[in-house]
């Protein structure tokens, strides 16, 4: 009789969590939970510190503040578990209504509640709405940011502009998740949705990929003419944005690249390069967040403007080896036989030698800078990527359909540019996810070794060297750009986890 | 020695290429007199007179212009099949084609059935050389002559070394390459050595005489070449700055790399292995999230980064550990390698984890938890056991990478080692010392992957087997 109750204990309790983890509601609300307990745990522990025994008002009113956050959502979270676990298996309109409890912390930066209340909020969840929710969020996260320049003495010409630009923007985006609720389905969205959609592919010159992504997906869903057959690449982004890690690791880089593009407007690059010697070495403060250095430039503009050459190098420090690795690796797959051996034993050369230390040998060649690093990098990504390629072209090589294009009198160069090329993008594309995280991490290594970007550049492993020199005295200046390489690269990881999930033929 | 067996080893070899030119060359001395013998004998053998009478036959029956008029058929009929127009030469020049092979192959037979009637077969070369070495006097004389030769047979004899010398060999070519790249790039480089050691304010005459002694007056053939010969005398030339020994000098930063390496890789499998098997025996449970996220977060951290915080809490706020590395005090071991095994643990325990999950499922595994197996047992002999290659080879390349010298860490620390030296002059560029620091480094690593791939042979018995028929 117990080992029977124990069965069925065992046997309910795997559905649920089955249940649980279908639940989009329940896995964002879940993640904020988790984030604002470690972040309120974090506060706790540096409330006091044990080594220069100082209590810090600071952390205790952020712990304070997290862990309201915690409650709220450990409320919310189990409400939710109650109602899906429940007899109907979907949330209550009471539950859906908290969502609109959690939408405001946004104010407070939380946006992990945000999104969760946004996912709980709607019943039917199409690809679009989501989309248009992490779009919104991007946006929102990129005004926030450039407020912090309010408390600057000065702010940029175009700093209104700017933040006018942005604001209207991120209107639009709270008018398309509305539109995107009403008027798209798992099937064709209506004709009124459409101006949003191209308002979010225009999206893109923001830097904003989700609302590109979704007014892309809006169109080709409304031009499908048979709306039976799925259309398999936006199958793919469903999948993806099932993992909400890896969307996670998306709204990061979408951020980034974002924050680049708009710290053109919103941010002065006078105040991350020039010399302020009445600020010198200050600690993090309201009007420098991050602090300052020894040459008084605010620590804080300087990562801002260090993402864009940290993303500049590691795409095309990605993309350049890629093209190149990827073609040769294709010949080297397909032909087999002599050009194989020819074309990889030349890689082997390369391939010999850590990327690193190529990349020191091309710099100590050429001398440091941007340019240089960027072939340095890319030549020692060339053999790992023509493996790559091979390895997955010569599986491709074999299969009927190949024949089939042969048997048809198709040209190698066409059957390589159609048929296989295409059909070998995946594992290409993931570990380039992959890769450009290995970039940004090479290309700070190499900077504060002193061989990467020049100097005076602001670019994070620049900022990170001259903070090594302080570190008795303001360790902040170097603890900073190492946590944003962190999240770039934790980012790009998470992303490229959860591209390879969806784009696996196996799950299919 | 079983001299049999040498000449069917030696048989083997010649069906490739590049062992029967080897064979022939190293074998000079022994192979011509053998041939010669072979072709004396053979001219007054049987069966090539056969051979002869059958050729005779064959002509007098008109057998050729046949077999011509056949295969010319037969290609017209195709053309005109799939409707192509082929020129008159041509269609004869491909006739006369499958025409010479058929009548070879028809020659062959008939010799070799009327050989077979009369009970002889053909003296092939390997039949006299084998006939020649019973000879005690001649075998002993050939070994003397062409000791190389039975050398490379006895190599080609055991598969272990067979595949080891085989890799070793590939290995040279990469070196050659390795260095050819190297010695390019920074032949083309706009830098000047001399304009930065000498300083600004060097005569010119200062400069030539610099460039004279380092031989950088010389063409690009020349430089190459010498560099090429100091390869293969394994000279690695004297430094450009301080004039010393590189092979020296990096002989003397070897150990400390090497203690580096060392104790990283250990604290890395410590660490690693155990998450990954906790990881893969409950996958997505907590501790599966948990170890995977630490893991994940360990792939991304920049090394520099955390050695700076280390130092940042331990050595300026706790004061318990030494910052900068001290020859000879074991404390300061502690943190370069906790900063070099973390990085490396990550991609171990990720190794670990799906490696091992891919196995869990196998049906041996059943079959072992089926017998009544202690559940530790399964775990660690069978699971892990045979989820061990790719964590091998994973901790075989950031091994042999980290020999290399991780010139970031050594200089968080400053660590005397070798990649922070190669850094440290790659600005001036001092040619040797880069060169020399780069070619190191290659066959470190190609030594490392060579180890690795042996030890696959012992770990996995499945590649043993497979090992013993290479």
């Amino acid at each position: 009789m117990a080992s029977q109750q124990h069965d069925k204990d065992f046997y309910i309790k795997k559905v649920n969590s089955r249940k649980l983890g279908g639940s989009i509601e329940f896995t964002t609300i879940r993640l904020a939970k988790q984030v604002n307990f470690v972040v309120s745990i974090l506060f706790l522990l540096n409330c006091y510190d044990l080594f220069e025994k100082k209590f810090s008002l600071l952390s205790a009113i952020g712990f304070c503040v997290m862990f309201a956050e915690y409650l709220v959502t450990a409320f919310v979270s189990s409400k939710i578990v109650k109602d899906v676990t429940g007899e109907d298996n979907s949330l209550s309109s009471s539950t859906r209504k908290l969502g609109y409890l959690l939408i405001p912390f946004m104010f407070l930066g939380n946006i992990l509640m945000t999104i969760s209340g946004f996912m709980i909020v709607k019943k039917g969840k199409t690809i679009e709405y989501q989309l248009s929710i992490y779009s919104f969020i991007s946006t929102f996260s990129i005004i926030a940011v450039s407020c912090i320049n309010l408390f600057k003495p000065y702010v940029s010409d175009t700093f209104f502009l700017g933040m006018g630009l942005y604001g209207a923007y991120t209107l639009i985006n709270l008018a398309t998740i509305v539109m995107a609720g009403k008027y798209t389905s798992a099937k064709k969205p209506d004709k009124k949705f459409l101006a949003f959609a191209v308002l979010g592919i225009l999206g893109i010159a923001l830097g904003n990929l989700f609302s590109f992504l979704m007014g892309i997906i809006a169109i080709r869903k409304y031009t499908n003419k048979n709306e039976d057959i799925n259309i398999e690449w936006i199958d793919v982004v469903k999948r993806l944005f099932k993992n909400y890690m890896s969307v996670i690791g998306m709204l990061v880089v979408t951020f980034l690249i974002s924050v680049s593009i708009a710290s053109t407007l919103t941010f002065d690059y006078s105040i991350a390069i020039d010399n302020n010697y009445s600020a010198l070495l200050l600690p993090p403060c309201l009007e420098y967040p991050f602090g300052t250095d020894e040459f008084g430039r605010c620590v804080f503009t300087r990562i801002v403007f260090g993402a864009r050459i940290s993303l500049l190098v590691g795409l095309v420090a990605t993309i350049i080896p890629i093209i190149i690795g990827g073609l040769l690796g294709a010949v080297a797959g397909y032909y087999g036989g002599k050009k194989d051996n020819v074309i990889m034993r030349v890689l082997d050369v390369l391939y010999a030698v850590p990327g690193i230390l190529l990349a020191i040998a091309i710099i100590a060649a050429f001398g440091a800078n941007t340019l240089n690093l960027i072939i340095a990098l890319s030549i020692g990504n060339i053999p790992s990527y023509a493996r790559t390629v091979r390895a997955t072209v010569m599986g491709i090589s074999g299969q009927e359909f190949v024949e089939a294009a042969k048997a048809c009198g198709a040209k190698n160069g066409t059957i390589i540019l159609k048929h296989i090329i295409p059909n070998s993008l995946a594992p290409v594309i993931v570990r380039a996810t992959m890769g450009i995280g290995g970039a940004v991490l090479s290309t700070s290594s190499l900077s504060f070794l002193g061989i990467g970007v020049e100097p005076h550049i602001p670019e994070w492993g620049n900022i990170l060297k001259a903070g090594s020199a302080y570190l008795e005295t303001n360790p902040y200046i170097a603890i900073f750009p190492g946590l944003a390489i962190i999240t770039i690269v934790l980012a790009f990881n998470y992303f490229g986890d959860g591209l390879r999930d969806s784009l696996d033929p196996k799950l299919k | 020695m079983n001299r049999a067996k040498l000449v069917k080893t030696f048989e083997k070899m010649c069906k490739k290429p590049i062992y029967r030119f080897l064979l022939y060359i190293f074998g000079i001395f022994t192979l011509i007199p053998a041939y010669l013998c072979h072709r004396k004998s053979k001219s007054n053998d049987r069966y090539s007179a056969i051979r002869q009478q059958v050729l005779e036959e064959f002509k007098t029956r008109k057998v050729q212009d046949a077999l011509f008029e056949e295969a010319l058929s037969q290609i017209k009929k195709k053309n005109s099949y799939f409707k192509k127009d082929i020129s008159d030469d041509e269609l004869k020049k491909q006739a006369n084609k499958i025409c010479e092979k058929n009548f070879q192959l028809m020659l062959n037979d008939e010799t070799q059935k009327r050989a077979e009637q009369e009970n002889i077969s053909s003296v092939t070369f390997f039949m006299t050389l084998s006939r020649m070495l019973e000879n005690k006097a001649f075998f002993l004389l050939s070994v003397l002559l062409s000791f190389p030769m039975y050398l490379l047979i006895l190599i080609y004899e055991n598969p272990y070394a067979k595949y080891i010398v085989e890799r070793l060999f590939m290995m040279v070519f990469v070196l050659f390459g390795v260095t050819w790249l190297v010695f390019t790039i920074l032949y083309i480089s706009p830098m000047d050595p001399a304009m930065n050691i000498l300083g600004q304010e060097a005569t010119q005459e200062q400069i030539a005489n610099f460039r004279m002694i380092h031989g950088l007056d010389e063409p690009y053939i020349v430089q190459l070449f010498h560099t090429f010969k100091k390869l293969i005398t394994f000279d690695l030339g004297t430094s450009y700055l301080g004039n010393e020994m590189v092979s020296a000098t990096l002989s003397s930063k070897f150990p400390v790399t090497l203690q580096v390496a060392f104790w990283s890789v250990l604290v890395s499998v410590s660490i690693a292995i155990p998450a990954g098997i906790i990881s893969a025996m409950k996958p997505y449970s907590s501790f599966d999230y948990i170890f995977m996220f630490i893991a994940l977060i360990g792939l991304s951290i920049p090394n520099f980064w955390l050695g700076l915080i280390l130092i940042l809490e331990f050595s300026i706020k706790a004061q318990w550990l030494p910052a900068t590395y001290q020859v000879g005090n074991w404390l300061t071991m502690i943190m370069p390698a906790i900063v070099l095994g973390t990085g490396m643990s990550a991609s171990v325990a990720r190794m670990t984890r799906s490696s091992m999950l891919e196995v869990k499922n196998s049906d041996y595994i059943l079959t072992a938890r089926a017998k009544g197996l202690a559940e530790r047992k399964v775990v660690l002999k069978h699971i892990l056991g045979n989820a061990m290659i790719p964590i091998i080879t994973v901790i075989g390349m950031q091994f042999g990478g980290m020999l290399g010298g991780s010139a970031v860490t050594e200089k968080t620390f400053n660590i005397n080692g070798i990649g922070s030296f190669i850094v440290e002059r790659q600005f001036i560029p001092d040619v040797p010392v880069v060169l020399a620091g780069v070619v190191y480094v290659a066959v470190i690593i190609s030594i490392a992957n060579l180890v690795v791939d042996i030890m696959y042979a012992f770990i996995d018995p499945r590649i043993k087997s497979k090992m013993k028929n290479y």
